[in-house]
């Protein structure tokens, strides 16, 4: 799983986010009063456009503070009933078809189907719902503007606050319902389309004998099954498990019944599951063994793994903090993914092969390595024992307790280095974690239908503002351009900030003038321009175009950042505190939103 | 201070609307006039009377309707309702309002539209259920009280109307075209509301294009032409033509009515004229229908 930064905790982000929410609620609120000023003052002068904006933000306020929950709740109700009249339960059928095909489309034999099919289910939740309130927020009040019904509405004693309000809280709840209905299916579809049983009688397995002719263990292959079977190993006691492909294993053991032998697998274990990780900070050696801010990177765009040289002293390390024998008595249960990037083809049968150590951060105390060889996408599990070997300075071994001897003040580093010259190792921070823990899948499915509740109220909420003082058409333009922009958020801030510093490594290809220009002459994004007066021109242009983008681009909600499907797909726990700072993050928007709807609404003539 | 007062005056004196200088023009995306759709225009409206807004199309009828509801901005001058900014949500919890033509949600039937409406003043269930139920019957939709409003007819759609616009007894109505599109007997029914309404001490403001209904029901009224204010008064005021006399008398013999003439003329009278007073083409209209509902099967006379 792609985890570009590390997950901070609420209380240490809610303090900055606050002071950057204020500052920048603050600077458009004087940006909205400045343009409300001038377009008034075009009409009325400059003085009576003054007290005119004045007079619209104090009643506006007054609005606000006289808003009654019974008629917010009646307005709701009436989108909840005019969603309702639109038939828009029908959109349960067409996911209802979605998730035939997918049933007979997806395919359960692919490298790990339990990511497959819980992709495909939120992706497929994710749209439909938002796009359903999206389409209901953005029709609904200009819908009552052409009718007029919304006359009637505002000669009662009702606050343009109730009125927006009321459509957000009735097509949130609209949408809500639809993401449950949705949201249990697409757990029972994927629940069912995962799970499965092999078979494994006394004929599948033959028995291993040491010289001297004594059982030691039995191996095998279980029946064919959902497209797959595994490969046993099995102790003498006739227990053990399966190997590890398709995402899972299982866990075997010997049954007697009658006289007879037989052997029982346990449902699928690593399919659909919630990994509690304990996760490090990471930095590299460079292949002198000296200190480097990055690995090497093999040319890819995008640099989110850094790569190790094989065959030299180049190594990634990890250090973990909080690492105690309470937490895990029985030693660290290690799980690593590392990606593999060839500069000859080698063996390609074999892998590629590399080691890993534990090594005490304070005294260099380093445990004789483990050798493995790279599954490149399928995370490898190592469980550090407590008691290890160390070589010694003459030559000697010795053990040392991982306790007492590695882990220094609750730290410990993790050195992964690649043995075969010419050869890379590529890793990110994300990709070695402690396994601390396993939280519920349930509970967990649960946590990323709430990232896809968060997207849903914001695109409600966003339409209904745009609907405010937009015709419908253009309020969905509007909505789905502010959703487009979100969606590439950190995009444009680099893009900004290679626009600035002049470094085209942090975004190559420049700003939209100088792209439509690459574009028109077919120039590659990685080829730096020639330097010229056209295009010094060119590129001082699009600094100054860059400066709102990255401005809305900071403001804007990002509804990818949103969405927590990868984190349940690629079977990790979704952190508490990414939740809470999702929960924060979306009422301050929602908050935001709802003022602006609010303020337009109450700054347009509902009859004219 | 003298804004106080004023405040006092129009809340417990007999003002219940007022216009100061107010005037609308339309102006399009850039800023510029469009239409003026009302010149500056000075009006008080007292309470307990009928007050009419008489023109014709495109006069400035429901743009004065809508300023005073705070629907649109005035250009200039200003509107206060109960003593308050037009603009003033609050002063809606005393209003009802009755647009010309009944926007209501189609989808709701009567019953759940009056409870939506009643919600939006804020009141308790138990009150907005009897409200309700009560004006279902008082303009007689107490069969249709469940179908959608999307099946009712023009004038169905015209009581519900109604129904909505007094759902919380107020104490100024506002009409905009109250008879427009109802048949001899719906404008009746309508007319004979509007009296009822001055007689439970309500206020009412309404508009038409219509005379024969301004003249039946309205205490005062407001001629506007060009969005200009032309005549404003009491509607008898207005009517009486103080150089004509009219004699009207019963059972008078052709002799008897020679000798009136005769008299008229010795006086200086001119063009004496004395003969049968004729009624309103509605009231004969309403004659020939009360009288074919209580007799049934009877022919029509013949002239």
């Amino acid at each position: 799983m792609v985890l570009e930064e590390a997950i901070p905790k609420f209380s240490q982000w809610i303090g900055p986010a606050f002071l950057w929410y204020l500052f920048a609620a603050s600077l458009v609120a004087v940006i909205a009063a400045a343009a409300a000023w001038l377009v008034q003052s075009a009409v009325y002068g400059p003085l009576q456009a003054g007290d005119r904006v004045y007079r619209g933000i104090l009643s506006g306020v007054q609005d606000l503070a006289g808003m009654a929950p019974r008629r917010i709740w009646a307005l709701a109700r009436l989108a909840i009933q005019e969603a309702l009249r639109r038939n828009v339960l029908v959109v349960l059928a067409l996911f209802a078809i979605l998730v035939l095909f997918a049933g007979w489309f997806l395919d359960p034999t692919s490298v790990n189907p339990g990511k497959l099919y819980l992709g495909f289910i939120l992706t497929a939740t994710n749209f439909l719902v938002c796009m359903v309130t999206l389409i209901l927020s953005v029709f609904s009040l200009p819908a009552d503007f052409k009718a007029k019904a919304i006359q009637t509405v505002t000669t009662k004693p009702v606050r343009t606050g109730e009125v927006v309000l009321g459509r957000m809280l009735g097509f949130s709840v609209v949408g809500t319902a639809l993401l449950a209905v949705m949201g249990a299916v697409g757990w029972g579809f994927v629940v069912r389309s995962v799970q499965h049983g092999h078979e494994l009688t006394a004929e599948d397995v033959i028995e291993i004998r040491s010289e001297d002719g004594t059982v030691t263990g039995y191996e095998g292959r279980t029946s064919l099954d959902r497209g797959h079977r595994h490969r046993i190993e099995l102790s003498a006691d006739g227990s053990g498990r399966t190997d590890h492909i398709q995402g899972h294993r299982h866990e075997i053991e010997a049954v007697t019944s009658g006289g007879k032998t037989g052997y029982r697998l346990t449902p699928p274990l690593g399919l659909l599951e919630a990994r509690k990780p304990l996760r490090g900070t990471l930095r590299f050696l460079d292949r002198q063994g000296q200190a480097s801010a990055k690995g090497i990177s093999v040319g890819a765009e995008w640099s989110y793994r850094q790569y190790i040289e094989g065959g030299k002293l180049a190594a990634a390390i990890w250090t973990f903090e909080g690492v105690n024998a309470a937490d895990f008595p029985d030693g660290l249960p290690l799980e690593m993914l590392v990606r593999v990037f060839r500069t000859h083809k080698g063996n390609i049968e074999k892998g590629i092969a590399g080691s890993v150590r534990v090594r005490n951060p304070t005294s260099g105390l380093q445990s004789d390595p483990r050798y493995f060889t790279a599954k490149e996408f399928t995370i490898d599990e190592w469980k550090v024992p407590l008691a290890l070997s160390t070589t010694t300075t003459d030559g000697g071994t010795k053990q040392v307790d991982l306790y007492r001897d590695i882990v220094s003040d609750g730290k410990v580093e993790i050195v992964l280095q690649c043995l075969e010259p010419g050869q890379y190792f590529g890793v990110a921070q994300a990709d070695f974690y402690i396994r601390s823990g396993n939280g519920s899948f349930a509970w967990n499915y649960l946590k990323s239908c709430l990232g896809i509740w968060f997207s849903m109220l914001l695109v409600t909420a966003l339409g209904v503002m745009f609907s405010t003082f937009l015709a419908g058409p253009v309020a969905l333009l509007a909505t789905l351009s502010v959703v487009l922009v979100g969606l590439f958020r950190e995009f444009i801030q680099r893009l900004f900030e290679s626009q600035v510093t002049g470094d085209s490594t942090i975004a190559p290809g420049g700003g939209p003038i100088e792209s439509f220009y690459r574009l028109v002459t077919q120039t590659s994004i990685t080829l730096d321009l020639e330097q010229s007066p056209f295009v010094a021109a060119m590129k001082g242009i699009d600094t100054v175009l860059m400066a709102p983008m990255r401005l809305g681009a900071a403001i804007f909600p990002s509804l990818s950042s949103l969405g927590t499907g990868d984190f349940v797909s690629s079977g990790f726990d979704i952190p508490f505190d990414l939740i809470l700072a999702h929960s924060a993050e979306t009422f301050g928007y929602l908050l935001a939103f709802f003022i602006i709807g609010a303020l337009c609404l109450r700054a347009r003539e509902v009859a004219s | 201070m003298a804004a106080q007062e004023r405040s006092v005056r129009r809340e417990h004196g007999e003002v219940i609307v007022e216009a100061r200088n107010l005037a609308k023009t339309y102006r399009d995306f850039w800023g510029r006039s469009k239409k003026v759709a009302l010149k500056p225009l000075d009006l008080e409206i007292r309470r307990g009377e009928i007050f009419g807004l008489l023109g014709p199309n495109g006069s400035g009828k429901t743009t004065t309707m809508k300023l005073l509801l705070g629907l649109i901005f005035p250009t200039s001058g200003e509107a206060f309702v109960f003593g308050k900014d037009a603009t003033d949500v609050s002063k809606n919890e005393r209003i009802g309002y009755l647009p010309e033509e009944s926007y209501l949600y189609k989808f709701l039937d009567a019953e759940e539209t009056l409870d939506f409406y009643g919600r939006l003043f804020d009141m308790p269930p138990d009150e907005r259920k009897r409200r309700a139920a009560a004006l279902i019957k008082r303009v007689g939709l107490e069969r249709d009280r469940k179908r959608q409003l999307r099946e009712y007819s023009k004038g169905m759609t015209r009581r519900i109307g109604v129904a909505q616009a007094l759902i919380n007894d107020p104490e100024l109505v506002i009409l905009d075209e109250p008879t427009s599109g109802l048949d001899p007997i719906g404008t009746r029914e309508m007319k004979d509301l509007i009296i009822e309404l001055r007689e439970k001490g309500k206020t009412v403001i309404m508009s038409s294009h219509l005379l024969a209904d301004v003249e039946d029901v309205c205490d005062r009224i407001a001629v506007l032409h060009q969005g200009e204010l032309k005549e404003l008064g009491r509607v008898d005021d207005l009517l009486r033509v103080t150089d004509v006399t009219q004699i009207r008398a019963k059972g008078l013999s052709a002799a008897a009515t020679e000798e009136i003439r005769e008299v008229l003329r010795r006086h200086g009278g001119e063009d004496v004229e004395i003969g049968n007073p004729r009624t309103t083409l509605e009231d004969l209209f309403l004659d020939v229908v009360r009288d074919t509902e209580a007799r049934p099967g009877r022919r029509a006379r013949q002239g």
